[in-house]
């Protein structure tokens, strides 16, 4: 009897459920062996009161499976319980592995590169290496003056964050509302910058990438602010060096122009109208742009085609300032959304 | 009442071609940012990672009461509905179902460039529910002029963030900001969404004293009616507050807003609804850090800018103390506005209040 009994105990030992997180496919999942009778298998993060998570419930067999509906998050505790139809309900904790990685995401160029930007100056676009978290750009960048004191509010804090695609460029905008003349900011707070005066941008190394990890290490702009720009690109003063056989077109500015729009507002067309594909380089502080054409130049008479959207450092257009003063009487009727450039390949 | 005049008419004329114009299937969104309802209860979702509007039947057009709404901790659950920590997810917007009266969230699961968007209600039990994307009736516009991913010299760094995005008179309205050239680009979709008409694009300026033109980016707006004319009232990223008529709004115009306000230095406007409240029409707008401001829209037919350079003044505005870290607004109902809060300890508490 007692023998019996004992082969009784056993059986029902060996056929208890027990629950587990398994790795599968690169994400985790859950498993209750053994559960028949309910399906009632549910996961939540591990804190008081916490929901169901989302995920889907699968049989096979006499084993069911909870397949989060999102991969979870390392480093956090979930809890897995499965109530049967009748009796104690089983639950376990589990934690998911963090692996222990460290930073590699840098800063890898700030533009605009010049160390002298002008009072009105618009934007800067931040380049980093990997992709980087949103959310936070607005307390992880500051603008210090020479005492070292932040700069508040110098920026136009949006919630969508100007970044990228790929989320390794971030565009911080002036906040247009202390550069444009006659608005009520610029005459209460005054400008965020003055001319004459020195300031860093400083890009804190808590920054957070996509992975979560930090930045390797800080970073710094220094510059120093000169007189406001008022004054729209002239584009005849740009100068145009026409390419010789294997040598890039290349054009000059007067200024430094804005970086990121140089790359895709400048065309090259050929003769019939057709557009020459090729790289674009952009150096001497935005101040050159050339041109190397992905096959041979051939003779023959050739356009740019310049948008006229192409800003300089203050966000003057071609043919229309960033704030055009009225009084001024400006003929807008002018303005042409192209500007076209010639030159011929000998 | 001047609000909903217009749409009552709507209501008639596009509920039979708006529910024909959408087909089950899945709904590819890239990201889930700005929400906006018609009457109809379709929702509107603004993905600006994939250059396009979304429309949604959510299947939750029967009307109902609103009931209070308070939630603490709406960060916090969502998170944890998303199996996550709350600083792995970001709330894009909050929106009202003008039918349902339920909370509409749109959320992004994780912080970098591959983040899922979830879409998320909260039901009448008050718990977070996902809109499956599956098999949802849906159509779906794409943004004219919106860059493709590849460029001509590879990836191609040029983006629109959606800032705003409101249904009109039968028009899907889209204020976009580049993170490339400086402009202001409000586009008007018809709405349903027809390949053929991909809305007028237009430039707003608006004058400030008078004297300086820009063409910066609107944040948010409303539609008004303005001596019985459809206007829309834009709030600028640089503070003033700028009507123009809607009927100007045409592909390739030059429209050139009235600056009727000057909202302050150092600020952002985050959103703004219209309601009546005694017989008068106000303005609600949260901001950024110059809290909650009550507009009164007496007289906007009369004003007609500000033409001094020493004006500094504009529609006169209360600061409603109350109200303090408010991040999202919407309107409620005809007597509540519901509000995401963000209180201690980074919870962002979501809950109805009546209107001031």
């Amino acid at each position: 009897m007692k023998i019996f009994l004992l082969a009784i105990a056993v059986a029902v030992t060996l056929r208890a459920s027990e629950i587990r997180m398994e790795k599968a496919g690169g994400g985790y999942f859950f498993r209750i062996t053994d559960a028949t009778g309910s399906e009632d298998f549910t996961v939540s993060v591990d804190l008081p009161e916490a929901p169901t998570m989302l995920g889907s419930v699968t049989r096979e067999g006499r084993n069911l499976q909870f397949s989060p509906r999102f991969p979870l998050t390392p480093g956090m505790k979930y809890r897995a319980v499965w109530r049967p139809s009748s009796g104690k309900s089983q639950s376990a904790i589990f934690e998911v592995p963090k692996p222990i990685v460290a930073p590699s995401t840098l800063v890898t160029s700030i533009f605009p590169s010049s160390n002298q930007l002008p009072e009105n100056q618009l934007k800067i676009y931040i380049h980093f290496s990997a992709p980087m978290a949103k959310g936070e750009a607005y307390r992880r960048i500051h603008l210090l003056n020479s005492n070292g004191e932040e700069v508040l509010l110098a920026f136009l804090e949006l919630d969508e964050e100007l970044w990228d695609r790929e989320g390794k460029r971030i565009t911080l905008l002036f906040d247009p509302g202390r550069i444009k003349r006659g608005v009520l900011p610029l005459a209460e707070v005054g400008g965020a910058l003055t001319p004459g005066g020195k300031y860093r941008l400083v890009v804190d190394s808590g920054w957070l990438d996509a992975t979560g990890l930090p930045l390797v290490k800080g970073s710094e702009k220094r510059f120093a602010v000169v007189a406001a720009d008022r004054q729209s690109p002239d584009v005849a003063l740009w100068k145009v060096a026409a390419p010789t056989a294997g040598k890039p077109l290349v054009i000059i500015f007067a200024e430094p122009m804005d970086e990121a729009l140089l790359h895709r507002m400048i065309l090259v067309r050929s003769e019939n109208g057709t557009e020459i594909l090729g790289e674009v380089k952009v150096d001497a502080e935005e101040t050159r742009w050339s041109f190397q054409p992905n096959t041979a130049w051939t003779a023959g008479n050739y356009t740019i085609e310049v948008d006229a959207a192409l800003e300089d450092l203050a966000g003057n257009k071609i043919g229309r300032l960033f704030d055009v003063d009225m009084l001024d009487k400006v003929d807008d009727t002018q303005r042409t959304p192209k500007i076209i450039l010639p030159f011929a390949v000998r | 009442m001047k609000r909903y005049s217009i749409v009552v008419f709507l209501a008639a004329a596009c509920t039979l071609s708006a529910a024909s114009s959408l087909s089950v299937g899945k709904a590819e969104l890239k990201s889930a940012g700005q929400l906006a309802f018609n009457p109809q209860g379709i929702l509107f979702v603004g993905d600006a990672m994939g250059g396009a509007i979304y429309a949604l039947d959510t299947d939750d057009s029967k009307a109902s009461a609103g009931v209070a709404v308070d939630v603490k901790g709406a960060n916090l659950k969502i998170a944890a509905l998303l199996g996550t920590t709350p600083d792995q997810i970001l709330i894009n917007d909050i929106a009202v179902n003008p039918l349902s009266h339920k909370v509409y969230f749109s959320v992004s699961r994780g912080r970098g460039p591959d983040a899922v968007p979830v879409l998320l209600h909260l039901d009448t039990l008050g718990k977070f529910q996902e809109i499956a994307l599956d098999k949802v009736k849906h159509s779906r516009v794409e943004l004219p002029n919106v860059p493709s991913a590849e460029g001509r010299q590879g990836a191609n760094k040029r983006m629109e963030a959606i800032t705003d995005l409101a249904f009109v008179d039968g028009n899907v309205f889209v204020a976009g900001l580049s993170n490339e050239e400086f402009a202001s680009t409000l586009r008007s979709i018809p709405y349903p969404f027809t390949t053929a008409d991909k809305g007028t694009n237009v430039e707003i300026f608006h004058g400030a004293h008078g004297r300086f033109e820009t063409n910066s980016p609107v944040r948010t707006f409303v539609s008004y009616k303005i001596a019985g004319k459809p206007h829309l009232l834009a709030a600028y990223t640089c503070t003033p507050l700028v009507k123009f008529p809607i009927s100007e709004l045409k592909t390739g115009q030059k429209v050139m807003g009235t600056t009727i306000a000057e909202l302050g230095a150092g600020n952002r406007p985050m959103d703004m609804i219209v309601y009546t409240k005694g017989g008068t029409d106000y303005i609600l707008m949260n901001n950024s850090s110059r809290g909650v401001m009550k507009i009164s829209t007496a007289n906007l037919e009369g004003y007609e800018g500000i033409t001094k350079k020493t004006d500094i003044t504009g529609v006169p505005y209360e600061t409603l103390a109350e109200f303090k870290g408010v991040e999202q607004l919407d309107l409620y109902d005809s007597t509540r506005a519901l509000m995401l809060i963000r209180g201690e300890a980074g919870s962002l508490d979501l809950k109805t209040i009546s209107l001031p």
